[in-house]
């Protein structure tokens, strides 16, 4: 059976409520608030998280692929999936491949991963990534909808799955709108957004219903129902025009966290999952240039709310907090120019040190068995011995030994003072870290504080994005 | 350690050091001569009776290899070598400088250490982009720090308004220094509201960035008495210098509490100098204070008291100018500013002068013993030098 073995999301601690936005252009009013990345993370930083987040208790040496999905992609030419892979420490003799361009790009990427693993006997179980960080130009309607997060749906070939994933089905549409040119455009454009939304709902209501007809399911047959949307109101149109019962197509994420974008419609589906019906039909839809519509179905409840209970909810949703001011957010999207930092890099050192500064490897000395970090040095910082360690994995977790705020930094954070922190890891080895998410550390940064690793963005020396793990406050990874 | 060791083999002979401060009009060359032509004037010599010399320079901006020495004083063509070894380098010059003449390879030695700083704007230690690995951490300076001030807060109970105290005694202290960046004393308030630089350190904890230059003749006591201070030459008496890694972050279990590159190179240099009481036997001591936290745990490190006593101490006057062991006499880098090539010779041209009952307005009285240290990069080199009288 074909299906879904485990699922993770990720959301950024931030939250921009609508207000803000209607009081800084002076708009009409809309409900609600929305996700916003920090200033030191991005899709690869995210999809990061909620990839940790759908691989706990999975050994990462079992996934074999993993398909990354985006409309914001870091690079242009170079992937983002082997480096995600990378950081989870997946193989090196696995598929990892960008699907792009599309927001329905998410649920594309899995149809291909359930493809890939039917056509290989070798391809067991495929990593589905979706993340976006999209930006909206600034005074435009955009700007209510537009927000970050990632989600990942573990997709494996195995005898006892949570969910099974029975048919799916997919259409192309050739429209114009939204778009955003390769090299002239900063921001997504769009002609009509009317003509946007009748795109949308054509798309959408073609693939579903093509989607029951093959699988010979009536409307009220379908327990849960996960589709992409990006407008309440059209959302509302296209369930009501399906005949779904009241209460299948969930709507309450625009309102909470804002339009994701490629992730949406993953993140649609973990939040119906809360809640699982017993042996209940899921039909999970993607927008973008087209559709793609997954039938599933609940195949063990139980272990839906084993998965619900050990996972972090919704991507850290109930741990999100309000940004105080519009500027702030402005400032972390990068839409006031300012002098950027550069330390210098190598692109050598970041691949010959690959297993210490993205995978978090550190040495367990053969003599004695101290564990330390990082692996650049030689000899035993306790007994001395050179070149006798053994390569061992540090956990994402610990207490702080020591710290400073400090205040002559170079480079872009989240907030300053910048908590430098030595951090003693659960289970070994010693790391200093900055810290980030952190708000009046004069106050509330401690000796004897947890934290917990998060993988960041530090700077763009060398001209490439360089990325590092920093500390943060305890959200509550498991 | 080895038998041989530098115990009285070498004289200074000649010391000197340049005004300190922001010395915008002058170039790093400028500096040195200052130092330099002051040094040979003291001991009476001219530049062409200079064997060899040995020059501490840390930052590449200042002058890569021996050749900035070269270009100031065109010694036509003698070795000249460049000593890098963080804020000991210019203290590690004067080490190698000894070697040269005890070894008998060099009958004269010029060392001397220089640096300007200013040239590069005044926000903090430049060249950080450049420093180090490009991916891991990499504090300023203060907050490094400012690692053991926050643990020490912890363990010692100590706080900000006791780490105040070092600024206002060093301050003070350097008022009558002619050669000092600062000449202002602060009050124990000023301190504490000064903005913070790397909490819990504000401007007052930490010192100045300034230019300047420092240099010393050495040569050997049998030759020393056919010079100008055939009578009141200083001795060297030990001169150790240790060195400890560079991130001090990663070591598991250390406690931030101490600075172990200090406690092992004044465990060498008392061995070599035969101290065994150093609280009694050493006069005055110009001990490393980059940062006010830092001459605290210095003064533990030192043996010149107890661990978690060093706040006791300073409110009991011990570490006063007029106190048990007068500590920073000169002012210290809190009032010279830390040009960091030159900072180790400055130290040790003051305990020459001090030695000699030259410290005009700061004479710390009766000095027969005096000890130069310095402490670089993250607590990782230390560098002590111990000197005596000629008796």
């Amino acid at each position: 059976m074909i299906g879904i073995k485990s699922y993770g999301a990720y959301l950024p601690k931030n939250l921009l409520s609508r207000n803000l936005i209607s009081k800084a252009w002076d708009f009409p009013a809309i409900p609600g608030s929305k996700a916003i990345a920090g200033i030191d993370e991005d899709t690869i930083t995210m999809s990061v998280e909620a990839g940790l987040d759908c691989m706990l208790g999975i050994d990462p040496k079992t996934v074999d692929g993993l398909f990354f999905a985006t409309t914001t992609q870091v690079y242009t030419e170079k992937d983002s999936a082997s480096l995600i892979a990378t950081v989870l420490d997946l193989r090196e003799n696995i598929i990892t491949i960008d699907f792009t361009d599309s927001l329905k790009a998410g649920t594309t990427a899995m149809t291909r991963a359930i493809d890939t693993i039917k056509a290989n006997n070798d391809v067991k179980s495929i990593l589905v990534i979706a993340a976006d960080t999209r930006t909206p130009e600034p005074s435009t309607m955009w700007e209510y909808g537009f927000a970050d997060g990632a989600a990942a749906i573990l997709i494996a070939d195995d005898d006892k799955l949570p969910i099974s994933i029975e048919d799916y089905y997919s259409i192309s549409a050739n429209t114009t709108g939204p778009w955003k040119r390769t090299e002239q455009d900063k921001f997504i454009r769009t002609f009509e957004p009317k003509t946007d939304a009748q795109f949308y709902f054509n798309s959408m209501r073609n693939v579903i219903l093509e989607l029951l007809k093959r699988n010979d399911l009536k409307p009220y047959e379908i327990g849960h129902a996960a589709l992409y949307y990006d407008n309440p109101r059209m959302h509302a149109r296209l369930a009501k025009s399906l005949k779904f019962p009241q209460g299948v197509a969930q709507n309450g994420l625009f309102f909470q966290i804002g339009d994701l974008g490629t992730p949406m419609p993953f993140m649609l589906l973990i939040s119906a999952l809360k809640r699982p019906k017993p042996d209940a039909k899921i039909i999970l839809a993607g927008y973008g240039n087209g559709a793609d519509g997954i039938l599933m179905q609940v195949k063990d409840k139980n272990m839906v709310k084993e998965l619900n209970k050990t996972h972090v909810a919704l991507g850290y949703q109930k741990n999100m907090e309000a940004l105080d001011n519009y500027s702030i957010y402005i400032s972390n999207k990068k839409l006031l120019d300012k002098d950027r930092y550069t330390r210098k890099s190598s692109a050598v050192i970041v691949w010959r040190e690959t297993d210490s500064i993205y995978q978090m490897y550190g040495n367990k000395c053969k003599e004695c068995g101290l564990i330390q970090y990082p692996r650049m040095f030689t000899s035993c910082f306790k007994c001395r011995t050179t070149n006798n360690f053994e390569k061992v994995k540090l956990q994402l977790k610990g207490t702080i030994f020591t710290y400073t705020l400090d205040h002559l930094i170079g480079g872009e954070y989240y907030e300053t003072p910048v908590p430098r922190c030595v951090i003693d890891l659960d289970g070994g080895g010693r790391i200093l870290l900055d810290m980030t998410e952190i708000k009046n550390p004069e106050n509330n940064v401690k000796i004897g504080m947890r934290v917990e690793l998060t993988f960041r963005r530090i700077h763009e020396g060398a001209e490439f994005i360089n990325y590092y793990w920093k500390c943060r406050p305890k959200r509550g990874r498991s | 350690m080895s038998k041989g060791g530098i115990k009285d083999k070498v004289a200074i002979i000649g010391a000197d050091m340049s005004k300190f401060g922001e010395r915008w009009d002058k170039n790093q060359y400028d500096l040195l001569v200052e130092a330099t032509e002051g040094a040979f004037k003291d001991a009476g010599i001219t530049k062409d009776e200079v064997d060899a010399a040995w020059v501490g320079i840390f930052y590449y901006f200042t002058g890569l290899s021996g050749t900035l020495v070269e270009d100031a004083l065109r010694l036509d063509g003698k070795p000249v070598t460049r000593c890098e070894n963080y804020c000991a380098s210019g203290m590690d010059a004067f080490r190698n400088a000894c070697f040269g003449v005890a070894s008998g390879a060099y009958d004269i030695a010029l060392a001397c250490g220089v640096e300007k700083l200013m040239d590069e704007g005044g926000s903090g230690l430049p060249g950080f982009k450049i420093f180090g690995h490009p991916i891991y951490p990499l504090p300023s300076a203060p907050a490094m720090f400012c690692m053991a001030a926050t643990r020490c807060m912890h363990e010692y109970g100590w706080t900000k308004e006791d780490l105040a105290r070092v600024a206002v005694k060093n301050h003070e202290n350097g008022l009558h220094h002619p050669k000092a960046h600062f000449k202002s004393p602060v009050t124990i308030e000023q301190v504490m509201k000064a903005p913070m630089i790397a909490d819990p350190l504000g401007r007052f904890d930490c010192c100045a960035m300034s230019d300047g230059s420092a240099a010393l003749i050495i040569t050997v006591p049998e030759l020393a008495e056919s010079y100008a201070h055939s009578d009141d030459y200083i001795l060297v008496k030990s001169n150790a210098i240790s060195v400890y890694t560079m991130a001090p972050w990663y070591w598991p279990s250390y406690d931030f509490t101490h600075f172990p590159a200090t406690v092992k190179a004044c465990e060498m240099a008392y061995k070599e100098a035969n101290i065994t009481n150093p609280r009694k036997e050493i006069d005055l001591a110009e001990v490393h204070d980059c940062f006010t936290i830092t001459e605290l745990l210095n003064c533990q490190d030192l043996q010149f008291c107890d661990r978690g006593k060093a706040v006791e101490e300073l409110k009991k006057g011990t570490f006063n100018w007029d106190g048990e062991t007068a500590i920073n006499p000169s002012g210290g880098l809190k009032s010279f500013g830390h040009p960091i090539g030159a900072t180790g010779c400055r130290m040790i041209t003051e305990i020459t002068k001090q030695l000699q009952g030259r410290a005009e307005g700061r004479q710390v009285p009766n000095a027969k013993i005096g000890l130069a240290h310095n402490l670089g990069g993250a607590f990782s080199v230390c560098s002590v030098t111990i000197l005596g009288k000629n008796e």
